[in-house]
């Protein structure tokens, strides 16, 4: 490979990005059911970014080039789009990842203090998924009609507006800690394993 | 010798007309958008995928297809009025269940009947970015592999004694996405180097031998989609509430 291609995303970074996505997505899916239980729409923002913790900084080691964390993230915010969250989450999580890009970036693609920091605001899209309850109740519930009124209520009593902020903070710290145990993990299997 | 290849198209509609289809199932029957004017398209966009999976005769698929309709039909019919707790999660369950149905045939659909190739052709043919394209590729190729991987690893760990439900929640997610994670970046060593042997390369000219080509099905199909979206947008103009 010459100087000139080496900064362009070529076939492979295109296969890993997508082969990350899909297990991201595979894992946000799984948790994201638990928000059918009221109490548990609280703990989306714990619980999948201490776990997708662990697959992005395994694929934050394959990340050698600017755009990679970017394309995971208009994918995920996609894919969330049409599985009925709502578009907030792809505006949102094209910002953040364009901003992970840049903080990635300056640890020179290999800091994993920089690739933890990168990871807890590229996962900010999550928070952005409540945008519906916070900002615009009535037709976020108006299409959730069916869950019924006391479901509605206690979501509602959950989560007024105040919770936002709270949220995101909750949202960023959790994913630092996701963060950091992926790393661990990521010394304890992957490095001694030589995959990495 | 003779070399046969079959150049028939594998599915009666294009993969571009099935992307649409999926989308706009997506954003109006699981997303629930545009409330009650939607009634009719919402529930011709239910059936639709059915009558797909019918019309290209995957017999296996169309019957479970009709078979989990059929049940979820019955269970929600079953579970009205009066409830107790339980049976009021469990009718939530069956709800959201039914909601995320006909997304999750379409796509079953899009995978039984579409080759990567004719995908990839249809997608340059959309003019989409190799960027945006081959992941999109990739993630529809790897999803019947994440499962297909999470089995065996399920079924090795049952062997050592590890399983869900017993021992620790730490241990549970360690001892299950280690291993994926370990299959995944092998797999994609192996997925590279097939892709490079197919001419899968950004910004390279790339050939397709199956037909990709717009036909009568796609453009009644298009139609409705279109359809869908101007009556969601303007549909409330002429919509009286009864």
């Amino acid at each position: 490979m010459n100087e000139n291609s080496s900064n362009k995303l070529n076939a492979k970074d295109l296969i890993h990005v997508g082969i990350y996505t899909a297990i991201l997505a595979v894992l946000l899916c799984v948790f994201a059911c638990l928000g059918i239980i009221p109490v548990m729409m609280l703990s989306l923002v714990v619980i999948p970014p201490v776990i997708a913790g662990i697959p992005y900084m395994l694929f934050l080691t394959k990340v050698k080039k600017f755009g990679m964390i970017l394309l995971v993230n208009i994918l995920l915010g996609l894919m969330l789009w049409v599985t009925g969250m709502s578009y907030y989450a792809t505006i949102v999580g094209t910002i953040t990842g364009l901003i992970a890009e840049f903080i990635y970036r300056k640890g020179e693609y290999k800091s994993k203090k920089m690739g933890i920091l990168a990871y807890a605001v590229s996962n900010l899209y999550i928070w952005s998924n409540y945008f519906g309850i916070f900002y615009n109740a009535e037709e976020y519930f108006s299409t959730r009609q069916e869950y019924g009124q006391e479901y509605i209520d206690s979501v509602q009593a959950l989560l007024p507006a105040w919770m936002s902020p709270v949220l995101l903070i909750a949202n960023f710290l959790f994913g630092l800690l996701g963060g950091y145990i992926g790393t661990k993990v990521l010394k304890k299997h992957f490095e001694k394993a030589g995959i990495v | 010798m003779d070399y046969k290849v079959n150049l028939k198209p594998t599915s009666l509609i294009d993969p571009r007309t099935k992307l649409l289809l999926l989308f706009v199932i997506s954003v109006y029957v699981l997303g629930g958008t545009g409330g009650e004017k939607m009634k009719v398209f919402y529930w011709i966009l239910v059936f639709i995928p059915v009558l797909l999976l019918l019309s290209d005769r995957r017999w296996k698929l169309f019957l479970i297809s009709v078979l989990v309709y059929g049940c979820s039909f019955v269970a929600q019919n079953l579970l009205q009025g009066d409830l107790t707790a339980l049976q009021s999660v469990l009718a939530l369950t069956v709800y959201v269940f039914v909601k995320f149905l006909p997304a999750v045939f379409m796509a079953r659909y899009i995978m039984a009947t579409t080759k990567a190739s004719e995908f990839i052709a249809a997608g340059k043919k959309m003019h989409l970015p190799d960027a945006i394209l081959i992941p999109i590729s990739v993630i529809f190729r790897y999803f019947p592999t994440i499962r297909e991987e999470y089995g065996s690893i399920r079924d090795a760990m049952k062997m050592r004694g590890i399983f869900m439900g017993g021992g620790k929640a730490s241990q549970m997610v360690e001892y299950r996405l280690v291993p994926l994670l370990a299959d995944s970046t092998l797999i994609g060593e192996e997925l590279s180097a097939a892709a490079l042997c197919r001419g899968l390369e950004v910004g390279v000219e790339r050939t397709c031998i199956w037909q990709v080509k717009m036909r009568f099905l796609d453009h009644v199909l298009i139609g409705f989609c279109i359809l869908t979206i101007f009556w969601s947008i303007f549909g409330g103009l002429f919509y009286d509430p009864i």
